[in-house]
């Protein structure tokens, strides 16, 4: 991240210098105060789902969404901790229901109880990562709001190849990440 | 019909709750309590790759890669009136539902491109907004092959979008 932060950074603020130097500071302020109000959004938002997950906490609905799901989680995040697995179910969850900003402070959560503090990302975090990336949605909700506000004729027509192409995708990452990680893991026995 | 969906979940949270003897208030506010903190943890890793963005987009290297790679993408399939979309979906959200809208606007909200521009973004995430923000409150460094994969899928879910599109 940080080379490709530092090389984003440079070739940009590089062209500018040439083409318009004035412009480099105040995008740079204009886009950190996009980032502030974003996070004031987010922080409503937040309020809002985390106040909703605690209460699904407490009443142990928690529980039975990850003993529900607690076999499939096993399977592939190959994770045995009971709360780690609760914390990926609701992640995962609300990534179905296409809440994304709900399932954001959960993923945060799971990814700090999965942290063995080697300072790299092991097997189930990459896993989690891939996950949320190809975004398995039931309901694109945001878009075919969008889309119906742009003037659709079916607005919602979209769901079924969405649906299509985010399992297949998230199939595919299950997959690559399965194989790279025995690849890695065999090259490691073969040099001990 | 899908805007039933989460109230409906609601309701039936809270009527567990009320079955279950919870004291919903008390809860509720013990949950939301931690948005601020996290929002305030979150906030310079959000801050700096929006700056990145942006930085991106006025220096018009995004507009210059878009060019570049549009034969490229016309090879895989993927019309160049979405090289944009595809380019800048990985780093953010918010923009790219503005491309998205403007994509709405130019081609009309039923054309091809505006479905595909649709499928793609149902089925991909912004990557590196979800690496950094996931990993913040962890010692990781190194993400290891977690982007590259994450990136292939996305582009072959693209790929797949654009060709669904053209029979449904």
């Amino acid at each position: 991240m940080n080379i490709f932060w530092l090389m984003m950074m440079l070739a940009s603020i590089f062209v500018l210098l040439i083409t318009s130097p004035g412009a480099v500071l105040s995008s740079m302020i204009s886009a950190s105060t996009d980032a502030l109000s974003l996070c004031i959004e987010l922080c409503a938002v937040y309020c809002v789902w985390l106040g909703i997950v605690e209460l699904v906490e407490a009443s142990g609905l928690g529980e039975k969404l990850a003993k529900f799901l607690s076999p499939v989680i096993k399977k592939i995040f190959k994770v045995e901790d009971k709360t780690t697995q609760k914390l990926i179910a609701m992640n995962i969850s609300a990534n179905m229901l296409g809440i994304g900003n709900a399932s954001t402070p959960m993923g945060i959560k799971a990814m700090q109880a999965l942290d063995d503090g080697s300072g790299k990302a092991n097997f189930a975090m990459i896993m989690l990562i891939v996950i949320n990336a190809t975004s398995i949605q039931l309901l694109p909700t945001t878009v075919i709001g969008l889309r119906a506000s742009a003037g659709a004729a079916t607005p919602a027509d979209i769901i079924l190849p969405t649906l299509i192409v985010t399992f297949a995708t998230t199939a595919l990452g299950i997959f690559l990440v399965h194989s790279i990680n025995k690849i890695i893991s065999r090259k490691k026995r073969k040099n001990q | 019909m899908s805007e039933y969906i989460l109230p409906v979940l609601f309701v039936l949270l809270f009527i567990y709750c009320i079955y279950k003897r919870i004291n919903t208030y008390d809860h509720f506010v013990k949950g939301a309590r931690g948005a601020i903190k996290l929002v305030v943890e979150i906030f310079p890793f959000i801050a700096s790759i929006l700056i990145a963005v942006a930085l991106l987009r006025v220096s018009g290297i995004t507009d210059f890669l878009a060019n570049l790679l549009s034969p490229i993408f016309g090879l895989l399939g993927i019309p160049t009136e979405l090289c944009e979309l595809v380019l800048l979906r990985p780093f953010t959200g918010s923009g790219s539902y503005g491309i998205l809208e403007s994509i709405f606007t130019t081609y009309g909200a039923d054309s091809y491109i505006s479905r595909c521009a649709c499928v793609i973004m149902g089925c991909s995430e912004t990557i590196f907004y979800v690496a950094t923000v996931y990993i913040s409150q962890t010692k990781v460094k190194k993400l290891l092959y977690a982007i590259p994969v994450a990136l292939f899928c996305s582009l072959v879910g693209t790929i797949l979008a654009c060709l669904i599109c053209k029979v449904m």
